[in-house]
């Protein structure tokens, strides 16, 4: 198994600053969904990772941690990860984007 | 080339694959989209089998974002590591053989302009510093000595990063590498200096550490080398690899070495700052008024 990147909703939306998305050196793997987190009373929306591009180099984490200064990054286990984005079930809309999530190992479900 | 040659032929559409949809659909092709948006759309760089982490990869992505029109634009790469990522883009990409790749623009932006003459057609190299500095320096020379109408990019990780790490001549002074074990002997080329020698119209030095810095010089690069003359842009993208740099510390050394040594630089020539401000609104390049002037 493999690390990956996933972030934390909540902490994310409470500042959306977009800091990492600019910083991923793999296109088309942090995306950000404008409607995120808007259930919880949040405005801006989330970044989030489209798990099967991530490459595991923790460098958002970094850019989170040390240029954000929000923490809401974190590694961890493909397996261990539950349901989240995969380039497949990543719809694109007007200036944003969002994913149904899925099982990065079993799929959809 | 134009907007068309990413569309799909009617009845198509449902039999591509989800990628290519999305980019036909919510690619950037005839929109303006800007490094501050990414997330939001479909990027025309696709996955690619760079390393994890590599710097040289976010310095690509950031590049093809920054392209004033993609869909009017050719890339033009060699051997080396910036290759493996830079061919797998909805931009069309030439590949020239190790070296070549500036004698390679000359001729396919001479072409170009033959053909499509009304339209502009931008071409881009990008190349890695052994490539360009060291193998293919004497195209690289010529074509600016010529005024060749193309932008020259250097992804300057300072190493032959994909034949695993013999020095360039880009390399600093007394680099130990592992093929070059007593260290390097001379000092890192001028090749900013020799940009400026041979007539380049536009010349910056820059880090990825920075993307709306990156996506800047970038766009004026590319702009100042449709009208005005070659333009290049050395970018510092370091090797995590052959300098072990952990993959999650590869922003923190982008910052410590643009800090010590590879800081922001821009040179411009007047009538491409003139043009700039004419044609694209840089109201930087405007001359300053002539009060103004006095004060200072
Ligand atoms: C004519 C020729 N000579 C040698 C090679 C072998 N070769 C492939 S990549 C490379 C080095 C690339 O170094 P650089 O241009 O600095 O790019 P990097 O991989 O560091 O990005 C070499 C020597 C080749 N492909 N063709
Ligand atoms: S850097 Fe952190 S807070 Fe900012 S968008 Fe990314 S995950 Fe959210
Ligand atoms: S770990 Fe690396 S590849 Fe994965 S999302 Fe973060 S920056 Fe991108
Ligand atoms: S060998 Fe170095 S320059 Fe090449 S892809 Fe890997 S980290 Fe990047």
């Amino acid at each position: 198994m493999y690390l990956v990147a996933n972030i934390e909703t909540e902490i994310c939306a409470a500042t959306s600053c977009k800091l990492c998305t600019q910083y991923c050196p793999e296109a088309n793997t942090i995306l950000y969904d404008n409607e995120a987190g808007q259930d919880k009373g949040f405005k801006y929306g989330a970044a989030y990772v489209a798990v099967d591009r991530c490459k595991g180099c923790a460098q958002c984490v970094w850019v989170c941690d040390n240029m954000a200064k929000h923490n809401a990054i974190k590694m961890e286990m493909i397996d261990q990860i539950g349901d989240t984005a995969l380039t497949e079930n990543v719809t694109y809309g007007e200036k944003t984007s969002s994913a149904v999530l899925a099982n990065p190992v079993r799929g959809q479900g | 080339m134009s907007l068309d040659y990413v569309k799909f032929t009617p009845g198509f559409g449902k039999f591509m694959p989800k990628e290519y949809r999305d980019m036909v659909e919510h690619g950037p092709f005839g929109k303006k989209v800007s490094v501050s948006q990414v997330g939001t759309f479909k990027e025309i760089l696709e996955e690619h089998p760079m390393c994890a982490g590599c710097a040289m990869t976010l310095f690509i992505r950031l590049a093809m974002v920054a392209f004033p029109n993609p869909e009017d634009t050719i890339t033009v790469g060699t051997a080396g590591c910036g290759r493996l990522a830079i061919s797998q883009a909805a931009v069309p990409f030439v590949y020239g053989n190790y070296g070549d790749q500036n004698g390679v623009a000359s001729g396919l932006t001479r072409g170009l302009r033959l053909r499509f003459g009304d339209r502009p057609k931008d071409v881009v190299v990008m190349a890695g510093d052994g490539g360009m500095a060291d193998i293919g320096f004497a195209q690289t020379l010529h074509s600016w000595f010529r005024k060749e109408k193309f932008t020259t990019i250097m992804l300057d990780n300072e190493v032959y990063g994909n034949t695993g790490g013999q020095e360039s001549g880009m390399t600093n002074r007394n680099q130990v590498l592992k093929m070059a074990p007593l260290g390097k002997k001379f000092e890192k080329m001028d090749m900013l200096g020799m940009a400026k020698v041979s007539g380049c119209a536009y010349v910056a030095t820059v880090v990825p550490n920075n993307p709306r810095r990156v996506e800047s010089v970038i766009k004026k690069a590319v702009l100042v080398a449709r009208e005005i003359g070659p333009s290049y842009i050395q970018a510092y993208t370091s090797c995590n690899i052959e300098y072990a740099i952990p993959t999650d510390k590869v922003m923190e050394d982008a910052k410590t070495v643009e800090t010590d040594r590879y800081k922001f630089t821009e040179y411009i020539t007047d009538e491409a700052k003139e043009y700039l401000s004419q044609l694209y609104g840089y109201k930087e390049y405007l001359p300053k008024p002539a009060a103004a002037v006095e004060k200072q």
